[in-house]
């Protein structure tokens, strides 16, 4: 049955990264063309073309090297050397009992508890821990969090919420872009574009977009996390077998935890627990209570 | 008519056949898994053999006359690349409880517990003393998959006579916890 599972929310996954490049792709080319025509209506001949190719640029890149994004923003070193002995091996030996590749190893110079996991497929996956969690937990409390992070990476979570990650990035600058656009053609439109009643409906689709994308993310942000906590919390206590390891593990961490590690709003549902709020200030979390979670990991 | 009859002989052949092969697929998929799972044990295992040892020679240095440990431990080693699947496993476990007490006994040598050779030493084996215990989940789990598929229907009719594997068992002993007598 498990392995069913496991199965389902691979494809299940693999079904969602390519429903959102394909939703995604189709904002930024609607975007790119409403843009290019309240800048100058003549130049949408051009710039459908152009913008073909941007999106499609945009698109393979972010699932290319989407990974690389989320783990330079977070700041995360390649965690080498006899220091991160213990943390290679226990990556590694979850990794065997997952049947996936070894990840690669990283690891964030902050204070908090936290840990994430992205990569395009478990295949090239990588797992990125605090040195505060290096420092706080003990062996099984660890093995708890990176069978959770394992769980991700063989649920091929990480590949679409990787995907999420850059791709909300990408709605926080259009906004912007597209706001300013709003502003600065706004006036110029009017002289010259007296009854231009297909520009106006994409200036207010532009704009509309402008307004809801992140918002819309956010939904996806929040739909995605839930659902997908709560399954890697119980896949990764079948890999370890002792659901009190990461039970004791999120006891800490909603303890320790002050969500001050201030990395971009756009990566925090990647993480097992949310990086810019306090565990215990969970109204606009993008992440399930913590106190639910260890709750349903102790009735394991 | 005769044509109806042959249309409905080919689409529920075609289907037979189809079931066959997607059935004959994960079987051997399953079969793939387990060799992958024995391989991965293997690896760790070898790792092992080749570190012992090192530990020994180490630890002779400082506690020379603990011969009935050393003689547990080179026979336990021996044992661990040959044989059978299970008794290796056997032979492992043995090696582990060998270990336990060789490290419980080094307690009483402050020079060797202080030794940085010693402790890296104690840190790789057990590193991949839970590195075969991850592996021997992942290839049970492999084989309880496989027994499933090959022993329910309609997966026993495709398995053409295959026999259950058998799971990697742990001896009662050896989840008990090394005695040490001083």
């Amino acid at each position: 049955m498990e392995r069913r599972s496991f199965h389902d929310e691979q494809s299940r996954n693999k079904r969602d990264s390519i429903l959102l490049a394909i939703v995604v792709s189709a904002v930024l080319f609607a975007l790119i063309v409403s843009i290019s025509y309240i800048w100058d209506p003549s130049s949408v001949y051009i710039m459908v073309p152009v913008g073909v190719i941007i999106t499609f640029i945009y698109t393979w890149s972010s699932y290319q090297y989407g990974d690389r994004v989320v783990l330079s923003s977070t700041n995360a070193q390649p965690a080498e050397g006899s220091r991160y002995i213990y943390l290679n091996d226990t990556v590694e030996g979850l990794a065997i009992a997952a049947g996936v590749p070894k990840p690669k190893v990283y690891v964030m110079p902050s204070r908090e508890l936290n840990a994430y996991a992205t990569g395009k497929d478990p295949e090239h996956a990588s797992i990125a821990v605090t040195q505060g969690l290096l420092d706080t937990l003990d062996r099984q409390e660890l093995e708890g969090v990176i069978a959770h992070e394992m769980s991700h990476i063989k649920n091929r979570d990480v590949q679409f919420m990787t995907l999420v990650a850059v791709l909300v990035g990408l709605a926080g600058i259009l906004s912007h872009m597209i706001l300013r656009s709003y502003w600065w053609g706004g006036r110029s439109r009017r002289d010259r574009d007296k009854g231009g009643n297909l520009g106006l409906i994409l200036v207010a689709v532009g704009f509309l977009l402008a307004i809801f994308a992140p918002i819309l993310t956010r939904l996806v942000q929040m739909a995605v996390s839930r659902r997908r906590e709560f399954l890697a919390d119980a896949s990764g206590a079948e890999l370890t077998r002792y659901p009190d390891g990461l039970a004791d593990a999120l006891e800490k961490i909603s303890q320790v935890n002050k969500g001050d590690m201030k990395v971009s709003e756009s990566v925090s549902h990647l993480f097992i627990s949310d990086p810019n709020r306090s565990a215990l200030d969970a109204i606009y979390s993008t992440h399930p209570p913590i106190e639910e979670r260890i709750k349903r990991l102790r009735a394991m | 008519m005769i044509w109806t009859l042959i249309g409905a002989v080919v689409v529920i052949g075609g289907a037979l056949v189809l079931l066959y092969v997607n059935y004959f697929n994960r079987i051997k998929t399953l079969e793939n898994r387990i060799e992958e799972a024995w391989a991965q044990i293997d690896v760790q295992l070898q790792k092992r053999f080749d570190l012992v040892p090192n530990l020994v020679n180490t630890v002779k240095g400082y506690a020379s006359h603990e011969r009935e440990i050393f003689e547990k431990i080179a026979e336990a080693r021996a044992g661990m690349v040959e044989g059978s699947r299970q008794a290796r496993m056997d032979a492992d476990n043995m090696l582990t409880q060998a270990l336990g007490r060789l490290f419980a006994v080094a307690e009483a040598y402050p020079d060797l517990k202080a030794s940085s050779n010693f402790t890296m030493l104690q840190e790789q084996l057990e590193g991949i003393e839970n590195k075969i215990a991850y592996a021997r989940q992942f290839y049970n789990e492999s084989v309880l998959d496989f027994n499933n598929l090959i022993t329910t229907i309609p997966g026993v009719w495709f398995a053409g006579g295959r026999k259950k594997h058998d799971f990697l068992e742990i001896p009662d002993e050896a989840r008990a916890a090394p005695k040490v007598e001083f």
